[in-house]
């Protein structure tokens, strides 16, 4: 009986300084935001319980359901290039070419560049005046004249969006990559003698055998990117007239800009909401994949 | 005209010359096993003639035409590999469907194909199972099954069993032998276990460092092995060697001086001369107890006891290591100095540069 529970407050011991940091850097702030949002807590000193009065406000007034909307075909179309070329970028990667290795190593730069750096550069080459991508279609005769590319909603909405996929597409490539390397080279050779060309062999042995890879990956890049901030933030601030606000934009400029910490607090919790129901969705399917391995 | 020839084959990677002029001839269905130790390059010969690795130099011609430059599929062969290559998210009839897929054969013509091979192959139960619901045997059927519904012209195994335990490799190399009657297929088998190529084989082809040293049948590699590599791989445990020197040799026989061992007289006609370095070779399964027509004393090591054999593992005076294979179980004791000897009948012999002398 002794021994037991000896055990039990040993093991609890151990687990004191993780369940301290958890209680301290999660679940206090997420406790606390929670509370936050049922009030009408501002700059003034103090604030007072107002129940569901915010979330009535975000879903009723003003263009919430637009900023979710506009998140959401936000993130579909960044998370969907990032597979897209980063699966392309894989399979490019994978193949027996002279240099590989140097390729491999080029894929990097827009990893390894610190994320704020690699944001202005952008922010430069969508300059109207000075930009290179204006000074390009300009000089090929695409354009008449110079292009800002963050001066109008939809150019700027876009801008964005490359720029987002710019970074994340190595991380997405390399893991790809990586994934498509562990296919045992047998099963190839295997349909190689059998007559199954490249494009039917990464269709019927690839990409099937990718989709755990393409699960996990799609999961948690919809997290980061749906949470993605300083892209957008260093680039527009959410602008022109609102075009690139996305919740985590519109969360901040509420709480932030105008300091109505309890309308943003409640905005923040609908963040919470629905990047909890892509969690949920995320281990899901790694326990259904596992389930599937174990068969 | 042969199923299968080769034609002064080479193959390198870079500056290492992996295969060195392989010439062979493979009739038609006949049962041939590549064999050899690790890094002989069996395994590459087997693939070069897949298609799955390019041709430095030389021919490989496949019913009279040659396919150096042809793809694997238009070589007419099929291959089993030692991994199986079975693609885990596909079911065991879409496993075996695959070639008949790619070749996009019609849905009546893949049923009637992969069902023949799932029957020979007792596999009807398990069609719908994915392989890793599958035990060892099993896969390696669905392997063998994928080859079967292509109808090759030739069948290229690659150490088909050497992934399955000892009982059931036993009994897959009888299925093997069996499928082999009864389809009558050319095959090539590589494998490093001697008894596989001992057991199936028609021919076999016994490679060492890139080259062939030997071709023959089982039987004549056991008897008649043409050189000290060959004698050394075939036959399990290894050949005897003990190094000795010709005294004389004329038409009649030759007189062999083994050291502190003695004199070795072997009444034959023989190419030896006198004062030529020689290896005598005796195979352990030769060895009596006690007596013979030539005599020696060993003090075992090491004895085995496996009832229906007794092994014993000592060192000659010149350093050399001795075997001895006694039927049963006779009272052969660790340290304890025994008598043996062979009839001079049994005797290998092979010169300085390691070729068998007759």
């Amino acid at each position: 009986m002794t021994s037991t529970r000896g055990a039990t407050l040993f093991a609890l011991a151990l687990l004191a300084p993780a369940l301290l940091y958890i209680l301290t850097i999660v679940a206090y702030p997420l406790v606390d935001t929670f509370i936050l949002s049922f009030t009408n807590a501002s700059l003034k000193p103090d604030y007072d319980f107002v129940g569901w009065a915010n979330y009535q406000r975000i879903f009723t007034a003003g263009n919430f359901t637009d900023v979710i909307l506009r998140t959401f075909i936000w993130t579909f179309f960044s998370v969907s290039m990032k597979m897209v070329i980063g699966m392309t970028g894989a399979v490019l990667l994978n193949a027996a070419i002279p240099g590989q290795t140097v390729f491999r190593i080029l894929t990097m730069p827009p990893w390894i560049v610190p994320m704020a750096i690699g944001i202005f550069m952008w922010g430069w080459m969508y300059n109207g005046q000075f930009g290179m991508i204006s000074g390009l279609l300009q000089n090929f005769g695409l354009t008449k004249g110079p292009i800002a590319f963050l001066a109008y909603g939809n150019t700027a909405f876009w801008a964005t969006v490359v720029t987002d996929v710019w970074i994340g597409v190595p991380m997405v490539t390399i893991y790809f990559l990586a994934a498509m390397q562990s296919i045992p080279k047998d099963l190839y050779e295997a349909a190689w003698t059998d007559g199954a060309g490249r494009f039917y062999r990464f269709r019927r042995i690839t990409l099937p055998l990718m989709i755990p890879a393409i699960i996990t990956m799609s999961l948690l890049s919809l997290i980061a990117t749906f949470n993605s901030f300083d892209i957008i933030w260093i680039l527009t601030q959410g602008g022109p007239s609102g075009s690139t606000t996305t919740m985590i934009i519109d969360t901040y400029k509420t709480a932030m800009g105008s300091r109505k910490y309890g309308e943003g607090a409640a905005r923040a919790v609908v963040i919470c909401i629905f990047v909890s129901l892509f969690c949920l969705a995320y281990f899901r399917a790694v326990r259904k994949l596992q389930q599937g391995e174990a068969k | 005209m042969s199923q299968l020839s080769l034609k002064r084959l080479e193959k390198s990677f870079n500056e290492a010359r992996i295969i060195k002029g392989i010439d062979l001839e493979v009739a038609d269905g006949e049962f041939v096993v590549f064999v050899g130790p690790s890094g002989c390059g069996k395994s590459t010969l087997l693939r070069m003639i897949a298609g799955l690795e390019d041709v430095t130099a030389g021919d490989i011609e496949i019913s009279g035409k040659v396919v150096n430059d042809l793809p694997p599929v238009q070589r007419g062969i099929a291959m089993v590999f030692q991994s199986y290559a079975l693609y885990p998210h596909m079911s065991v009839y879409e496993n075996i469907a695959f070639p008949l897929r790619v070749e996009k054969l019609p849905q009546a013509e893949v049923d009637k194909r992969v069902g023949a091979a799932a029957k020979v192959l007792q596999l009807e139960s398990r069609l719908q199972h994915r392989p890793g619901q599958l035990s060892g045997g099993q896969r390696q059927r669905v392997a063998i099954g994928r080859a079967i519904v292509r109808q090759p012209k030739i069948f290229l195994f690659d150490e088909p069993l050497s992934n399955l335990d000892a009982a059931l490799r036993s009994e897959m190399r009888i299925e093997l032998m069996e499928l082999h009657k009864r389809l009558g297929s050319t095959m090539i088998y590589v494998t490093h276990d001697q008894i596989e190529a001992m057991t199936m084989a028609d021919k076999i082809v016994v490679l060492n460092a890139g080259e062939i040293s030997q071709v023959g049948s089982p039987l004549e590699l056991y008897h008649k092995p043409d050189n000290l590599f060959v004698a050394g791989f075939i036959g399990s445990p290894k050949m005897n060697f003990i190094n000795g020197k010709v005294r004389s040799a004329d038409g009649a026989k030759v007189t062999i001086d083994l050291g502190s061992l003695g004199t070795l007289v072997l009444p034959r006609t023989s190419t030896a001369v006198a004062g030529q370095d020689v290896t005598v070779g005796i195979r352990p399964e030769h060895m009596q107890l006690g007596s013979g027509e030539f005599t020696l004393q060993t003090t075992p090591n090491i004895v085995e006891h496996l009832g229906i054999h007794t092994i014993s593992y000592s060192t000659l005076p010149g350093g050399e290591p001795f075997i001895g294979l006694f039927d049963g179980d006779p009272s052969i004791e660790d340290g304890k100095a025994l008598t043996v000897g062979f009839a001079i009948e049994h005797v290998h012999l092979f010169d300085a540069r390691g070729l068998a002398v007759y």
